[in-house]
């Protein structure tokens, strides 16, 4: 196992170089001189000389990316030129936000998800998982914006029942914070689910056939016992890998899920510092956000290893 | 996120992103009512508001600067200076001097006393060379700043201002005023701790999310301000910051014509309000005169008149945005008889074009926003149609100031914003010799016409002489004018005593709920 271990996190080590050349490549890259973006109405040429010349824009690109990648390495991400803040600062004010939404969007994902997968598989093919998985289908190719708005509209206009936009912190009025979040977690949620349950729906289907649950049912064992006891636990290996993807994806998804319900996540830091090309903030989110994704499939992995033996010795 | 795109183009500032803060003196129509707290539902995270940090303020920093800071003057609901933190004014006939008498007694939120010299300090801090302030730029025809006495303020002009108190109202980075101890003692942190001398103090601010302001117990003006909290949400999306309003999250919200739909929608509503002030100034373009083909003023003349405005607004703002025939607009205190306007007319635009006789080719700069590409299309149809090929280069906002000064353009994108004065705007846009003057076009009697102007106290006299400059700028087309600046917020109709939103400002530091 610690063999195991090593071996993946010397693995990560190009990846998340890899990572941090391309972060800075895009920023780089983006239109628009950082220096101009500062001077704004001042932007004379030889102001944004003198300014580029300051801030080392000047010089060669592989130059700047090592000495920002010297600076990351010990710590130091950079300060905002907006605000004044540092990444470091705006980050940490913002993850937990995110981190909620994130959570909360995969459990209730997983709370659709899950009970649907195990009822289609139970009749594989028949009228309830022919018309679910249809349904799934029509649920993936629905954009997040337009549902954002339409249960923004049906809750929060027509019904009153839940706030349109807004945040507070869950250690202030945990119940607010709760109901705040409820309509941006479905949101991402009502995207999720579709793929939860298609993963798990095949792999309970082929873990059906083996011959291990035809031995349950000659034993006579309960068919739900069968499904929740001997069938679940097998399938859920792909599950856990899609769960931890899907971090990624849902990622993604609080860049418009945040602005839309106005909550102060990372998405929205991110959004801001494009338009007003903060290219420090970017740079650093980016960054850290990036390295968190693979440390997520790091552990992925490493839950995949703990779950099926063969994996960690090398036989799959 | 095309609403947020849009919005990010229309505040990264081109020119004299101006404000003002307006305080109505005491109307006795309505009985204004003490308590309660309002949110007010903005479009972008307020960055800060030290000017060395920000640099300039943009529209949602201006809501929560007008609550938090005084300026010396405001403009009453004429539109017209009136008392703030000065309580009275004089110049120098040459209108090169100005002397403002302070307000005795006025303490900013940490104690610190409001006086010449606190004032002197929050000028010198901008102007200052060393400290590399973006807003050191809107400052530049301000030679000094003198405090002769402990309640006198002399300004010290590089060039002639008749409206000097006028312009100042605006509730910018220049013109709010700090508490020099909290720069001092704050530091880096100053930029999101602000202290000004305004009717409420910051209490609490969450990045991203809300900052609540209260209402100062000890300010100046007695019986102000009237409402006890104000909470400033910034919700980027257009859809559903109109949602928060509906719903009554908010009371009141930030908008613009990229939004007609849900002007619309509320101007049907019976809760809901919509405020719109007609500003002055207008969105323009200038040609760049020094190169082909805009050296020749046919094909000038025949770009201008092949612009279809009303057709032109429909298509970008579903017909809210009011077409413009000169720089100055409805909400500016020039009024033209005859303001030289060129008509649309496509025969005509195609017979100048046919006989200047060679192909019409050129780039036009546009921001690379879906509201700048929708211009770019726009104008695109109606040039092709007379025989025009336009080609749209998209950039980023940032670098459009600098191709404007560096003449590195054939037709780009500006803005002269809503001001009280037209003269600092229209003096850097047409004078021979201004690195503003982008057209590269140089006419003594234009000249002649802004120098006096900017000299002449007769209104009178000024309207004539600004009609005369704009017949004289359509004749020419070396600038045209597409939409006049109009500004707008929906609110509950329980919200009272909303003044104007000169320039776009929304300003709440005065409202009360009924």
């Amino acid at each position: 196992m610690l063999n195991f271990l090593v071996r993946r996190l010397l693995a990560i080590l190009p990846v998340l170089l890899a990572v941090s050349l391309l972060t800075f490549l895009i920023a780089s890259l983006l239109p628009g001189d950082l220096a101009m973006v500062i001077l704004g109405d001042q932007a004379t040429p030889e102001n944004v000389a003198a300014l580029r010349h300051d801030m080392g824009l000047d010089q060669p690109l592989w130059w700047r990316y090592l000495s920002w990648l010297g600076h990351v390495l010990q710590g130091d991400l950079g300060r905002s030129f907006r605000t004044g803040q540092t990444v470091l600062q705006a980050v940490g004010e913002r993850i937990p936000v995110s981190l909620e939404l994130m959570l909360m969007a995969e459990f209730i994902g997983l709370l659709i998800g899950v009970p649907l997968a195990i009822a289609c598989a139970a009749r594989a093919g028949g009228a309830f998982d022919r018309f679910m998985t249809g349904s799934a289908f029509a649920m993936l190719s629905m954009p997040s914006f337009l549902m954002a708005i339409l249960l923004i509209y049906l809750f929060a206009v027509e019904l009153h029942w839940l706030p349109a936009t807004g945040y507070v912190p869950f250690t202030e009025e945990p119940l607010a914070n709760l109901r705040f979040f409820v309509l941006p977690a479905l949101t991402l949620a009502l995207a999720e689910w579709p793929g939860i349950m298609r993963v798990l729906r095949s792999d309970m289907i082929a873990t059906l056939q083996e011959d291990y649950i035809a031995l349950a049912k000659a034993k006579g064992l309960k068919p739900s016992r069968i499904l929740f006891v001997h069938a679940l636990k097998p399938s859920s290996l792909t599950l856990v890998t899609v769960t931890g993807i899907n971090i990624g994806r849902l990622l993604g998804g609080t860049l418009i899920v945040e602005s839309i319900f106005a909550l102060p996540g990372i998405g929205r830091l991110l959004v801001g510092a494009i338009y007003t090309r903060d290219l420090v903030i970017l740079q650093g989110v980016v960054l850290l956000v990036a390295c968190g994704f693979v440390i997520v499939n790091v552990i992925v992995d490493m839950l995949y290893a703990v779950l099926d033996p063969r994996i960690r010795h090398g036989h799959a | 996120m095309t609403n947020i795109a849009a919005a990010a183009r229309r505040h990264a500032p081109i020119f004299l992103v101006a404000a003002f803060a307006l305080l109505p003196l005491a109307t006795p129509v309505q009985a204004q009512k003490s308590g309660g707290s309002i949110t007010v539902g903005q479009e972008l995270d307020i960055p800060g508001f030290d000017p060395l940090k920000v640099g300039v303020y943009d529209t949602s920093t201006f809501t929560a600067a007008a609550a938090i800071f005084d300026t010396l003057t405001t403009l009453d609901d004429k539109g017209e200076a009136a008392p703030k933190l000065a309580v009275s004014w004089t110049h120098s006939d040459d209108y090169m001097t100005w002397t403002f008498k302070l307000r005795e007694g006025v303490k900013f939120h940490d104690g610190t006393p409001f006086n010449a010299q606190a004032f002197k300090e929050n000028f010198d801090r901008q102007k200052d060379p060393a400290n590399k302030c973006r807003c050191a730029f809107y400052i530049t025809n301000v030679k000094e700043v003198l405090a002769p006495d402990e309640y006198t303020v002399v300004y010290k002009l590089t060039d002639p201002s008749v409206n000097l108190p006028a312009v100042i109202t605006i509730q910018s980075q220049n013109n709010a005023i700090h508490s020099p101890t909290a720069w001092k003692t704050k530091g880096d942190d100053y930029n999101r701790n602000p202290v000004g001398t305004g009717p409420y103090i910051l209490k609490s601010w969450t990045a991203g999310d809300r900052m609540v302001l209260e209402k100062n117990p000890n300010y100046w003006d007695k019986g102000r301000p009237y409402l006890d909290r104000i909470i400033l949400k910034p919700l980027p999306d257009a859809q559903s910051r109109f949602a928060s309003l509906q719903s009554g999250e908010a009371d009141i919200i930030w908008d613009d014509e990229n939004d007609a739909d849900n002007i619309m929608k509320a101007q049907k509503d019976p809760k809901l309000a919509v405020h719109t002030y007609k500003g002055s100034g207008a969105q323009v373009y200038a040609f760049n005169t020094k190169v082909a083909p805009f050296d020749d003023v046919r094909v000038r003349q025949a770009l201008v008149m092949a612009i279809d405005r009303p057709k032109m607004s429909q298509a970008i703002s579903n017909g809210l945005s009011r077409p413009a025939s000169n720089p100055y607009g409805d909400g500016s205190w020039v009024k033209c008889k005859d303001d030289g306007a060129l008509p649309y007319d496509v025969e005509k635009a195609k017979a100048l074009l046919k006989d200047y006789g060679k192909p019409v080719e050129f780039k036009m700069l546009v921001t690379a926003t879906p509201r700048g590409r929708m211009i770019g299309q726009v104008l695109q149809q109606f040039w092709k149609r007379v025989g025009a090929d336009m080609e749209i280069e998209q950039v980023d906002q940032a670098t459009i100031p600098s191709r404007a000064f560096t003449r590195q353009f054939q037709l780009t994108p500006w803005r002269i914003v809503d001001l009280a004065d037209p003269d600092p705007q229209m003096y850097a846009n047409f004078h021979t010799g201004s690195p503003l003057a982008l057209a590269g076009f140089s006419n003594p009697e234009l000249d002649r016409l802004l120098d006096h102007a900017r000299v002449t106290a007769d209104l009178g006299q000024r309207t004539e002489d600004y009609c005369a400059i704009s017949r004289l700028i359509n004749k020419e087309a070396i600038w045209f004018w597409t939409f006049q600046n109009t500004y707008y917020a929906l609110s509950s109709t329980k919200l009272k005593g909303f003044p104007k939103i000169y320039n776009s400002v929304i300003d709440v530091s005065n409202t009360w709920l009924e």
